[in-house]
This record gives C-alpha cells, sequence and structure tokens, in this order.
C-alpha cells in the first residue's frame, strides 16, 4: 500500500514540477537526469537482468542521435521524426551488433562491444561526406521553452522504465535472468538463449536511440566525439546503473541522480559556496579549494564508483536494506 | 620499394613497443582472467614517474629501474586491496572486477591531472630524434632501442614462466585456479604478484615511449584499447604470443595508414580485433600452443 | 542524532542566508559570464584566456569600470564538452541573469551553446570557437570576435602568390577534428584557386605515435610544400619525423593552431626550424597595446600568452566598451551597442560586419609567422614582417 503511495506520488510531483519550479537551468538538469534514466535502464535489461556486460552503448545512442541529425541535413525532415526512427534505426544496428557478440562471453563480449562502439566513433569520424564529420550537425532547437522537453524526456523515462519492468515480470524476463544465472542451463531448458538475448538488446539498444534522438533534438549540436563517447556514454552508462543498483528496476533512476547531482554539485564547486565563502573571509584556502573541487569533479566520480563496488556492490538501491542497517542504523525488524 | 620497407620497418619497430604493453595486460588477463581497463593509465603514470625523474636529471633508460618497482608495488596494492575483497562478494555481475579498474582508471587519470595539470609534458633527449639509416630506410634510435629492450624482457619473462617455481605457479594458476589451489598454490598470493608484474612491465613500456612520445593524463585509454587488441590477437597468457599481437597490431596499423589512409588506423585495429575474436578465439597462442 | 542534524541544518541554513546576503551585496557590479574549458583536457587554453579576462577586467575597473560601475566576471566550467556547455550557459542565463556573454573556445561547445544565446536573446560574443557555420545562421545574438577556420590560411595564399610562386605541388595533413577538417576543407578550395595540385591529402586521428607510415608517402609524393593542420603535440611528433625521414619540401607550413605555441618549438627543438605557420595574431603586430598585454601578461603570470590570450583580452575590451554604450543593461540594448561596435583592440580592429554568408562576423587579416633560430618571427604580409622569411626551406643535411 505504501509503495503504490510511492508511486503515484512520485510521477504527479515530477509532472507537477515545470509549473511549480521556473528556473530553466533547474529543468535542464532534470532532463539530463531524465535522458540517463532512460540510458541507464537500457543497459540494465541488456546487463544488469541478461548478464551481457556492453561497453557499447555510445553505439546506439550516438546512432539514435545521429538518425535525427542526418534526416535534418540530408533531407530537411524534422529531426522530431528521428524521434521516431531513432530508436528503431538502433534497433537495426543491435543485429549485427548481437551477432557479433553474443557468441562470445564475459570478458570477451565486454571487449567486443567496446571495440564495435570505437569502431561506429571512427567510421563517423572519417565518413565526412556522409555525417559532417568532427564538423557536426547542428539544428535550431524546436522550443525555446525546457518545460516541453522535459515532458518528453519525462515520457520517454516513465514509458522505458515501465516498458522494461512490464517485461522483466513476464516470461522473457524469467527467461533472460535464467541466461544471466547460467547460460548453458537455460539452454538445456529449451530456451533458445540467441533469441532471447537478442529480444533483450533490441529493447535495450530502442531505448537508448531514442534517449539519443531526443538528445540530438534539445541539445542542436552533434559530434562523433561527443555522441559515440566511450567515456561519456557507455562507460558512464554503466556506471550510472552500478551506482544505483544493477538488475533493479529503479537502481539505474536513483544512480542518474546521483550522477547529475554530483556532477554539477562539483562542477560549480558546489553551486558557488567555496567561491562565496573565500570572498567573504578573504582567505584564499576557500578559493583554492573552490578550484579543487572543480578539478576534482571526475576524480569524485571515480572514487565514489570504487567505494560503491567495494562497499555497496548490489548498488544504493540493490544494497538499501545494507545502507538501512548501518548508516541509518535502523534495524528492520524494530 | 622504398615506401613498403619503411612501412615494414616502422610496423614492426612500433610492435616492439606495443608488444611490451601487452605482455603485463596478457599476464593478468590469463591468470585472473579478467581485463585491466586501467592498464594504460598505469602506464601513463610510470611516463610521470620517467618525467619528473627527468627534470632531476635522470635518464629515461635509467628511470626503468625506479619506475618499475614503483608500479609494482602500485599493481600488489590495488589487487590486494582492491580486487581482491571482490572475489568474496555476492554480487549479481561476475564482472563487478572490470568495473573497478575502470574506476581505478579515472581515478589515476584524474589523480595525474590534478598534480600535473592537462598541459602536455615532454621529455628532451639528445638521442630521441637520432636515425640510422640502412640504404635508404631510416631507423629511428630511440624505437630501437625500445624495440630491443623489448623483446628481451619478453625472453627473460618467457625463461621466468618456464623455469622458476614462481613462475610456473603463475602458469599453473592461469590454466586451472582451482587445481592450483589443491596443489598448494597460494592462487591469492599469486593473483597480487600478476597484477603487480603486469603493472611493471607496462611501465617499462612507459619508459620507453616517454622520449619518443609525450605524456598527458588522457593517454591512458588508446592504450588500454591497444594492449587489449593485442592480448587477444596473441591468446591469454602467452608472452610469446604479445610477441606477435603487438608486432601484427604495429604492422597493421602501419600499413593501413600507409594504404588505406591514416584515418583508418584504428579501423585496422579494431577489424583485426573483432575477426581474431569471432575467427581465430583463443589468438595465435591457439595454433602454436605456446 | 537528532540534535546533531538539528545543528547541521542551522549552519547550512546559516551558510545559504549568507549567500544570499551576498548576492544582494554585489548589486552595484555588472556581471558579465565568460564560458571557458577551465577543466578537462583543453584546461590550457581555458586558463590562459581565463588569466587575460583577469587582466583586461582588472584594467578597466582600475580606471573606474563601465560608468561608475565594476564589471565582474561569472567564469562557468564547459570543461570542452557542449552538453556542460549548455548547462553552463544555461545558468548564466537564467540564475545569473547577466546581459552579455563571452569566451567560448571548443568549435562544439560554441556550436551547441551559441542558439542557447540567440533564442534567450542574450548577446554572446564569441572569442575563439572558429567552425565556420556559427555566424553562417542568421544568429543575430551572436557576435564573433576572431576569423572563422576557413580564413586561417588566407596569409598563406598571398604569399603563394607573392613569394612562393614556384610552389605547385600539395601534401595536406590535417587532424580529424572540427578545426581541422573545416580548415583543409577550405584549404583545399584555395590550392584549387592557385592551381596547386594536391598530392597527398591525410586525416589522421589527433595523438598518433606515429606519422611515419603518412610521412614517406609523403616524401615518395615530393610535394614543394606540406600543409598541416596540426595541434602542438602531434605538430612537434610531424616535425621531428620529417626530420628523421630527410623531407625536403621548399617550405613546412602550420595552419595556426599547435605551430605558433613555444612548446612546439621547445619540443620539437631544431626540427621546427624555418617552419611556417597561419596566425591571427603575434604580440609585434603594430595594434594599440598588443606589446604591453604580452608584457604586462609575462610579468604578472610569469608565463607566456599567445593569439588565444589576445583574443581574449580584446574581446573584454570590446564587451566593455558595449557596455558602455548601452543605452541600459538589458541584454536587448547591449546587443544593439555590440552590433555597432568599431574599435581597435590590442587583437586589431573591431567591428561586426556581413559578408558572403556571414553575419557580425569581425573581419581581420591574418598573417604568416615563421620559426628562425627559436624565435617565433612575423614574415609576411611585409609591412608587419619583423624578420625577412627564409625561403625556400633548406635541406635538413645541408643545415647548420
Amino acid at each position: 500500500m505504501k509503495k503504490n503511495l510511492y508511486q503515484l506520488i512520485l510521477p504527479a510531483v515530477l509532472a507537477l514540477l515545470p509549473m511549480a519550479v521556473k528556473s530553466e537551468y533547474f529543468l535542464h538538469l532534470m532532463i539530463l537526469f531524465l535522458l540517463w534514466v532512460v540510458i541507464g535502464s537500457s543497459w540494465n535489461i541488456l546487463a544488469g537482468y541478461t548478464g551481457q556486460v556492453s561497453f557499447g552503448h555510445a553505439a546506439f545512442f550516438g546512432v539514435g542521435a545521429y538518425t535525427a541529425g542526418l534526416l535534418f541535413q540530408h533531407l530537411q525532415v524534422s529531426p522530431w521524426w528521428g524521434m521516431a526512427l531513432g530508436g528503431i534505426v538502433a534497433m537495426l544496428i543491435g543485429l549485427p551488433f548481437g551477432a557479433i557478440c553474443f557468441p562470445l562471453r564475459g570478458a570477451y563480449f565486454a571487449l567486443a562491444s567496446l571495440a564495435l562502439g570505437e569502431g561506429i566513433r571512427h567510421i563517423a569520424t572519417v565518413a565526412e561526406g556522409f555525417t559532417g564529420g568532427m564538423m557536426g550537425i547542428m539544428i535550431m532547437p524546436t522550443f525555446t521553452s525546457k518545460a516541453p522537453y522535459y515532458y518528453i524526456a519525462l515520457g520517454l523515462a516513465v514509458l522505458s522504465v515501465l516498458s522494461i519492468r512490464a517485461i522483466i515480470n513476464s516470461k522473457p524476463g524469467y527467461y533472460f535472468v535464467s541466461i544471466r544465472e547460467d547460460q548453458d542451463a537455460a539452454a538445456s531448458l529449451g530456451i533458445d538463449t540467441t533469441l532471447y538475448k537478442n529480444i533483450s538488446l533490441s529493447i535495450s539498444a530502442f531505448w537508448t536511440g531514442m534517449a539519443g534522438a531526443l538528445y540530438m533534438n534539445y541539445m542542436g549540436f552533434i559530434d562523433p566525439n561527443v555522441v559515440f563517447s566511450l567515456h561519456d556514454y557507455s562507460v558512464m552508462a554503466i556506471l550510472v546503473a552500478i551506482v544505483g543498483g544493477v538488475g533493479t528496476i529503479y537502481g539505474p533512476a536513483v544512480g542518474a541522480f546521483i550522477m547529475v547531482a554530483f556532477q554539477e554539485f562539483f562542477r560549480t564547486g558546489f553551486f558557488g559556496l567555496f567561491d562565496y565563502l573565500g570572498k567573504a573571509t578573504g582567505s584564499p584556502a576557500f578559493t583554492a579549494l573552490s578550484g579543487a573541487v572543480r578539478q576534482a569533479h571526475v576524480l569524485g566520480f571515480g572514487i565514489l564508483v570504487i567505494v560503491v563496488i567495494l562497499y555497496l556492490p548490489n548498488g544504493v538501491v540493490g544494497d538499501w536494506e545494507k545502507i538501512k542497517r548501518n548508516v541509518f542504523r535502523i534495524n528492520p525488524a524494530g | 620499394m622504398d615506401v613498403f620497407l619503411q612501412t615494414l620497418v616502422a610496423g614492426i619497430l612500433k610492435g616492439g613497443l606495443y608488444a611490451l604493453i601487452g605482455i603485463g595486460m596478457t599476464l593478468i588477463m590469463g591468470v585472473m582472467g579478467i581485463i585491466n581497463l586501467a592498464h594504460g593509465q598505469l602506464m601513463m603514470l610510470a611516463m610521470y614517474v620517467t618525467f619528473v625523474l627527468n627534470t632531476m636529471g635522470v635518464d629515461p633508460y635509467v628511470s626503468l629501474f625506479i619506475a618499475m618497482p614503483l608500479l609494482f608495488m602500485l599493481g600488489v596494492a590495488i589487487q590486494k586491496f582492491l580486487l581482491n575483497p571482490l572475489m568474496k562478494v555476492e554480487t549479481i555481475l561476475p564482472e563487478n572486477q572490470v568495473l573497478m579498474t575502470v574506476g581505478i582508471g579515472m581515478v589515476l587519470t584524474e589523480v595525474a591531472r590534478f598534480v600535473f595539470s592537462s598541459d602536455y609534458k615532454y621529455i628532451t633527449t639528445g638521442y630521441a630524434d637520432r636515425t640510422f639509416y640502412i640504404g635508404n630506410i631510416s631507423f629511428s634510435v630511440a624505437l630501437t632501442i625500445a624495440f630491443v629492450i623489448a623483446l628481451s624482457f619478453t625472453a627473460a619473462m618467457f625463461w621466468f614462466l618456464l623455469k622458476t617455481d614462481l613462475g610456473r605457479s603463475i602458469r599453473a594458476t592461469a590454466q586451472d585456479k582451482d587445481a592450483a589451489t589443491l596443489m598448494g598454490v597460494n592462487t591469492g598470493r599469486i593473483t597480487v604478484i600478476t597484477f603487480g608484474l603486469g603493472s611493471a612491465l607496462v611501465a617499462a613500456a612507459g619508459c620507453l615511449l616517454a622520449p619518443v612520445y609525450y605524456i598527458f593524463p588522457d593517454l591512458g585509454g588508446p592504450f588500454t584499447a591497444k594492449a587489449f587488441i593485442i592480448t587477444i590477437l596473441g591468446g591469454l597468457g602467452s608472452t610469446v604470443g604479445a610477441i606477435f599481437g603487438g608486432v601484427t597490431l604495429g604492422l597493421a596499423e602501419s600499413m593501413g595508414a600507409t594504404y588505406f589512409g591514416m584515418e583508418y588506423e584504428d579501423i585496422v585495429g579494431l577489424t583485426i580485433f573483432i575477426l581474431v575474436l569471432l575467427f581465430l578465439p583463443g589468438g595465435f597462442k591457439r595454433l602454436t600452443k605456446v | 542524532m537528532k540534535g546533531t542534524a538539528g545543528k547541521a541544518f542551522v549552519v547550512v541554513a546559516a551558510v545559504l542566508s549568507l549567500v544570499m546576503a551576498a548576492s544582494a551585496g554585489f548589486a552595484e557590479t555588472i556581471k558579465v559570464g565568460v564560458l571557458l574549458p577551465l577543466t578537462g583536457s583543453l584546461a590550457k587554453f581555458g586558463e590562459i584566456e581565463k588569466r587575460s579576462y583577469d587582466m583586461a577586467v582588472g584594467e578597466i575597473n582600475a580606471k573606474g569600470g563601465v560608468n561608475g560601475k565594476k564589471i565582474e566576471l561569472l567564469f562557468e566550467d564547459d570543461t570542452g564538452k557542449p552538453d556542460v556547455g549548455r548547462s553552463a550557459m544555461e545558468k548564466l542565463i537564467s540564475r545569473d541573469k547577466v546581459p552579455v556573454i563571452t569566451g567560448g573556445y571548443a568549435s562544439s561547445v560554441v556550436a551547441a551553446t551559441a542558439p542557447v544565446a540567440q533564442q534567450f536573446k542574450v548577446p554572446f560574443v564569441i572569442c575563439t570557437g572558429s567552425s565556420d557555420d556559427v555566424t553562417e545562421k542568421g544568429y543575430d545574438y551572436v557576435f564573433r570576435v576572431n576569423p572563422p577556420a576557413s580564413e586561417y590560411p588566407n596569409a598563406v595564399k598571398s604569399f603563394l602568390q607573392g613569394v612562393a610562386r614556384d610552389v605547385k605541388t600539395v601534401a595536406l595533413l590535417y587532424e580529424n577534428t572540427a578545426f581541422g577538417q573545416s580548415s583543409s576543407k577550405s584549404f583545399e578550395k584555395d590550392a584549387k584557386d592557385l592551381g596547386l595540385k594536391i598530392v597527398v591529402k591525410e586525416g589522421y586521428q589527433a595523438g598518433a605515435i606515429d606519422f611515419t607510415p603518412i610521412l614517406t608517402k609523403v616524401k615518395a609524393a615530393n610535394p614543394d610544400m606540406i600543409y598541416m593542420v596540426s595541434y602542438v603535440m602531434d605538430a612537434s611528433l610531424l616535425m621531428r619525423q620529417s626530420k628523421e625521414l630527410h623531407i625536403n619540401p621548399r617550405m613546412f607550413v602550420g595552419g595556426g593552431a599547435g605551430f605558433t605555441l613555444p612548446e612546439f618549438a621547445k619540443s620539437a627543438g631544431d626540427a621546427s626550424d624555418y617552419v611556417y605557420s597561419a596566425t591571427l595574431w603575434v604580440d609585434t603586430l603594430p595594434f594599440p597595446g598588443a606589446r604591453k598585454y604580452s608584457a604586462d601578461f609575462r610579468k604578472k603570470y610569469g608565463a607566456e600568452t599567445e593569439y588565444h590570450g589576445a583574443e581574449a583580452y580584446a574581446t573584454m575590451y570590446v564587451v566593455a566598451d558595449a557596455l558602455k554604450r548601452a543605452k541600459s543593461l538589458t541584454p536587448k540594448d547591449v546587443r544593439g551597442a555590440l552590433a555597432a561596435t568599431d574599435m581597435k583592440t590590442a587583437f586589431g580592429p573591431v567591428k561586426f560586419v556581413s559578408y558572403g554568408k556571414k553575419t557580425q562576423q569581425n573581419k581581420l587579416d591574418t598573417y604568416m609567422v615563421q620559426w628562425q633560430k627559436g624565435e617565433l618571427e612575423a614574415v609576411w604580409p611585409k609591412n608587419v614582417a619583423t624578420k625577412k622569411y627564409i625561403y625556400p626551406t633548406p635541406h635538413w643535411d645541408r643545415r647548420r
């Protein structure tokens, strides 16, 4: 009952947010957060539930973004059509991706997916005539206000999480998990492991591609290093899911929130707090500290990852009971 | 003909350096079955060590003897305090160790950026752009030295793994961890030593690369990628395979650059990698059994 | 437990109210937003530009500021990434409510942030980002002080027409970045106009270890000129390896970017001798305050500056000048004042004009410099030359 209440309140709060909060800047951060909910959840269905740890999700994100961008560039079609096509094209790219990677297991799968992601980035860079190369694709965003993008992102996030939840709780979802737990055993029970891995990959690629297409529409600029970035998308998708909780429905959403908040917090030096303290007290120590904090935003993230893997190997959501026990000292029995 | 020969020489010389980068990775992957995605970052750190020593007047080749033990210790610490504890933890994904190396790589890069900033550092030596000629073909002195040192390290590693007790224990752990444990090998200790050795070897590569290249915090990533390509080409745990993999990658890149165009350099490497994964799983090692 | 939480709350509340009080306290300053990469791989240039902005504002405020008000710079770190740049741009516009924004280093960041400025109708004065299309979209709130990438080789073109008329064949090497790809395209066009034959054209991934293969190819093609668009360390490796391979064209020319930096000459050693480069600025140019700027920079920070710093320094003066002339400090009036800019700066005359497809673009001459005995000398056009050009480049084995 309590859980159902949360499920009603949270979407309601999110839906009303743009009316309550007028800050465009805050909405921008929320849009980034929602995009990461989509990407993290998509990665999670393939890796967290089906056990195929992909290091190449930037490929799907980038393909989705480029679908929207290239439609505009070559056919002068509104990039919003990319929202319809981006996910599907990403799914199509997923087919050869799966054909190459799925015969491989464990570390080999991870390496092959990493290589494919990087390969696509290089191709997009070199194919100057088609993609515009590193000069990228630039469009004029449709809306000046953030609210429409926010609602589209919210819709995307809610749909992706709900659809993934529905699938996980149905028969294919059980097959996914059985493949993750023991692929050979799953195969011997008569599960077509290749088919179900491809289904999982298709869903994952589709939503990631949709996120990419929205990114193109929203940001108005893409180039291969931005949308096919190994570090900024492939690895970040993994980290978002790990921090939040691999193999849990809401873990990636929590991870996305932590990541976006963390990054912005560090980038702005705790929203200018240290700068201000430096000015107010006249002490150079604070100014130096502010500089150091800004410098350290990736460092902080790296340390967060290490700490999470060491102490919360199942992420914030997966190890929530442990956190409650150890940090808040709440005894679930009492 | 000159173009072909010069490309060949360039590819082989670069391949020697690649081999040294790959040996460390192949040991770690062979023994522990995990990809070390912080491998290039460890090399980057060794290059900074070389740089700092150089500002104090130490020759890059001498700093080999300082950077290698330092990185050995760092590798030992990483394995002991960050990777081994993960083996006991129950998680959904067995890849947690790999993901941990991603985190370690990020931390190493950012620590380097913090200390040295993003500026490019470089080492100027009297011999860095010295060359000698055989016919019309030029040989870079620094790369030739690197090639020779890489070969001798590989030979030493080969001997070590084949002839010493510790080396045999490492090979036993790589082949079958449980069996090795039953035979009385302290596999926990072996993994620690292996990670240290792997780090020391890639540190050597860093020292040799420093005079001919330059140093910046982000250089780790691309070299990590090269290291795993080499490892897959050569076969896990095979030192001879690493030489083969390194030279193959070096040659493929050079030939690709000359005959396809330099922008295809990385695509050539990745394509070979995927082809080997698909059609020759186990790499070169499967053909020769070494 | 509760007690500590309560105390923590009080502290947080106190700090927050202090922050609010502070923002009210600085109300009489004019805030100007500056978007620069202060961390990440481009931080080196971000730092030079930040220091130049700081220096310019220090000078302006020391002379009484703008109509009695002092300028306060709000630096935002774009980390060299477009999405972060966009967050930063939006923070400046919607939270800090600045009337004008300047900076903009990486082409990709500028491309992603210029539409934001345009949509919110806040003027954006770009000082460095050089991809051509930013000023080709008809944005009336976007101004650019530096020339676009396609114009960097203009001086090289006139040098080829005026001096190096015996150059017939060219090898073109460029890095696969926005700057590299667009520069190479426009150079290809220039070469065609001049009737030059491009014998080798190769892009490469920035950060390559070994350029021997393409340089071998270049050597076999034996061009009269090698034109390279490379960042500093690639530039250094290219020249060192050209020396190793004894490639002897009539001239080596760099297309701006890395070839003019002191690090290039230091790391390449004598391999950098006689190398030409296109550039936008050197401190010996006859612009008011150019020499003083670089001397002051050296004195204040103990480091060398270069053309990026000059762009930032001059752009700050352009912004301050517009703020002075603006009827009010609303973005709209500042935009109007910017459009009417006509002034001389340390970086050259600044006036935002329309030509070709471009709008609100400052049109500047470009220059040729040459490394001579470890010093960067202006050599072309003749009226600004500090030394006579050395042409053709001496053969490697006949040097010294």
